[in-house]
């Protein structure tokens, strides 16, 4: 092929090509404004001049063909690839939380106060909540799972303290009956004594970080609901918290992470039994009692969260059950729940992204091949940066949760598509007279 | 009218500078107390406290607060303290994070990958093997037992972290107390004078002492006698007298550093390897043997 046809296929609207039309001046004498403002024309024009070419948004919508393709092959491809295992659970907002201090200056939510039960038996949790029930808080809940039986007395001491607080909120399990598909609570052997109580398992597994959680679940053949415990602590503390939760209904909803354990008032059970805290923190609060262990090694009841140090790779779970929970009141209290872009916006954007940078590397491909592959590697990793800084940043600022993740697939696809393109383009003028900026050589 | 502004911004300005902070007393550990309009009580986790309130503070104690709901501070070290005091603590700086962002970025790309083994401190701290017992602190053997008089030059008590510490915490007990020091003190060096705390110690007495890395616990002692100064004259006059036959000045000196270091009077043993080394300086023996003694010993 020849190149100079190549490098300017559209020679009269090229800068270069009629150098004798344009007064020769010297950079030096521009002035700095028109420096910036030429290199901004030529940028605008190096992105915009194919934009609207049929080549370009062939070319694009090739892409997602790819793209639709590769994700329809029934085999998991991803079972060798340690790349796609170790970003399973992986979300690029959890950088926000491990390496750029979101949530280091939340303050503390003065509306909770945990009280960290630690190794107590049933006895000295039924003292511990009739102590805490004596400073009038306007809530207490109980974060803990009761198998069955054990000790009488301590049973009916725990029972009674569960009849006498109708604010006492208690934990349990929702399992999905395989026959009836009923739901139903299961694992508190105290659910005939307690007023209230809710759900606290949450829809991930052990590994898994917990990014999500129901805040009701629905019967199947009755319009009655099963309230997680977080709906049902705000359903006493703040009924149009309540409301707003229940409003989310039976639908996954994203949890907004705002504090660390460190940033909940957490009082020692013992300290309280002892009368070694000022009872009138909890007046009118909400009181967790839980097991709490701030030992990063000791790992019981810790879970995984995007507030883990460690983003990416293998890490020790970060935060005990009931600060997952605090963190889902305190985002109810806040009003701060994080809004999802819907799937259709989030391939809008993908597609105007792409379109976008196809525009830019068909330009480099046909003008300047030679440093198309630079140019296009350059671009590819500016663009990532940018849409992963824009990404954080409208979730910390919007509380927008836009997934990018597709638009970087196709960014980093396009290049790729450009070769295809022109094989098939070629292909197709050949046999079909069809009209493209592509000719035809070899490389 | 123009005035009107320039007075609102005054009177705002006015309002910020007496705005009082607010404290919450989040933890403590130790004797806490607490003093508010002149009425001194015990600290309890959860308390209100006002800039005007004043908290007190034991030796070993540890007081957590939370000012304004929002910045959190510890004050470890033993005294009183008016809580106006900590307007600095009290400020929170704001996170940006698309600032963050950009240095988190820039860092990324700009630091070069070390091979393992490079850095040894980084790359071979994780061991195979369980540990008993192990603290962060390691003290000579050599000083398990010294013997002071204060006759001879000053001497250290040194030892050796483990840990990138940059505190220590250095207590003596008299040997019948082991509750409450005699003294006590942070220290950012990896050695303490004896100098520094003689004048706290009886002579005559025993005396146990540890270290530890500041905010956790080490539960080695070593002992350190306050002998007498007869008792420590009566030792040296015993082993002078020890004598097989003539000696030249450095090879007695040489003996009785010797015999002083083995009978733990180490600052007396210390001014005789020098005397030893300063008699017969071409003496390559006296001279290695002092530069050794001073190198365990942390003597510069």
């Amino acid at each position: 092929m020849d190149h100079q046809e190549e490098q300017h296929p559209k020679g009269a609207e090229h800068e270069h090509s009629h150098p004798e039309k344009q007064p020769k001046q010297p950079a030096e004498k521009r002035p700095f404004h028109k420096h910036i403002g030429h290199h901004a024309r030529r940028i605008h024009r190096n992105v915009t001049k194919y934009l609207y070419e049929r080549d370009t948004i062939f070319a694009t919508l090739w892409v997602f063909i790819f793209i639709f393709i590769l994700g329809s092959i029934p085999l998991n491809l991803g079972t060798l690839n340690p790349i796609k295992l170790a970003m399973k659970d992986f979300d690029m907002n959890d950088l926000s939380y491990a390496k750029l201090g979101k949530g280091s200056d939340s303050g503390i939510d003065t509306n909770i106060v945990v009280i960290n039960i630690g190794e107590a038996k049933r006895d000295t949790i039924a003292l511990m909540i009739e102590k805490t029930a004596s400073y009038q808080p306007k809530v207490m809940a109980l974060d803990v799972l009761f198998d069955g039986p054990r000790d009488p007395l301590s049973d009916s001491l725990l029972s009674k303290a569960f009849k006498e607080n109708p604010n006492l909120v208690g934990a349990a399990q929702y399992i999905l009956d395989t026959g009836t598909h009923e739901l139903s609570f299961s694992r508190n052997y105290f659910k005939d004594h307690v007023h209230n109580y809710g759900f606290v398992n949450f829809p991930a597994d052990d590994k898994e970080s917990i990014r999500n959680f129901f805040p009701v679940k629905k019967m199947e053949h009755s319009d009655s609901i099963l309230p997680s415990f977080t709906a049902s602590i705000l359903k006493h503390y703040k009924p149009e918290a309540y409301e707003e939760m229940e409003h989310h209904g039976d639908h996954m909803t994203m949890i907004n992470y705002t504090r660390r354990a460190t940033q909940y008032l957490i009082l020692e059970g013992d300290q309280l039994l002892a009368d070694e805290v000022d009872g009138s923190i909890l007046k009118g609060k909400i009181a967790l009692l839980a097991y709490v262990n701030l030992n990063p090694y000791n790992i019981e009841d810790k879970k995984f969260t995007p507030m883990n140090d460690k983003f990416y790779g293998k890490s020790w779970p970060d935060m005990n059950g009931i600060f997952v929970h605090a963190n889902i009141i305190s985002m109810a209290l806040e009003d701060n729940y994080v809004k999802k872009l819907p799937l259709w916006a989030t391939i809008l954007i993908a597609v105007l992204i792409g379109w976008l940078h196809m525009s830019f590397f068909i330009h480099y491909y046909l003008e300047n091949h030679i440093w198309f592959h630079l140019v296009a590697k350059i671009g590819q990793v500016a663009s990532a940066i940018f849409f992963v800084w824009l990404g954080l940043y409208l979730f910390d600022r919007y509380r927008l949760k836009v997934d990018l993740k597709l638009s970087l697939v196709v960014i980093i696809m396009a290049v790729d598509v450009i070769y295809f393109y022109e094989a098939w383009a070629v292909w197709m003028h050949k046999r079909f007279n069809y009209r493209t900026v592509f000719k035809p050589h070899h490389h | 009218m123009k005035k009107i502004p320039v007075l609102l911004l005054l009177c705002s300005l006015a309002f910020a500078a007496n705005a009082q902070n607010n404290f919450l007393l989040y933890s403590f550990k130790g004797n806490v107390t607490v003093v508010e309009n002149n009425v001194e009580s015990k600290a309890k986790v959860g308390r209100s406290l006002t800039a005007a309130s004043t908290i007190k503070l034991a030796a070993g104690g540890m007081v957590t607060l939370i000012c304004n709901e929002a910045a959190m501070f510890t004050v470890s070290k033993a005294g009183t303290y008016a809580l106006k005091a900590f307007g600095d603590s009290c400020k929170v700086s704001s996170n940006s994070i698309t600032a963050n962002y950009v240095k988190y970025v820039w860092a990324s790309m700009t630091k070069t990958g070390d091979a393992p083994g490079s850095n040894r401190k980084a790359y071979m701290n994780t061991v195979g093997a369980v540990s008993r017992s192990i603290n962060n602190i390691w003290i000579d053997p050599r000083l398990d037992t010294v013997n002071f008089s204060g006759i001879g030059a000053d001497f250290p008590l040194s030892w050796k972290s483990y840990t990138e510490a940059k505190d220590f915490e250095f207590k003596i007990f008299s040997i019948d107390n082991l509750t409450t020091p005699v003294f006590s003190s942070v220290v950012s060096k990896m050695k303490i004078p004896i100098s520094n705390f003689a004048s706290k110690l009886s002579p005559g007495k025993s005396y146990l002492w540890t270290v530890s890395v500041r905010g956790e616990e080490n539960e080695e002692m070593k002992v350190l006698n306050y002998v007498t100064r007869e008792t420590a004259a009566a030792f040296l006059a015993n082993v002078k007298n020890q004598t097989a036959g003539f000696e030249a000045a450095a090879e007695e000196s040489y003996r009785m550093g010797f015999m002083m270091e083995d009978g733990h009077y180490l600052p007396e043993a210390w001014q005789y390897y020098t005397k030893a080394a300063a008699a017969d300086a071409s003496n390559v023996l006296y001279r290695s043997t002092l530069m050794s003694f001073k190198k365990d010993y942390e003597i510069k």
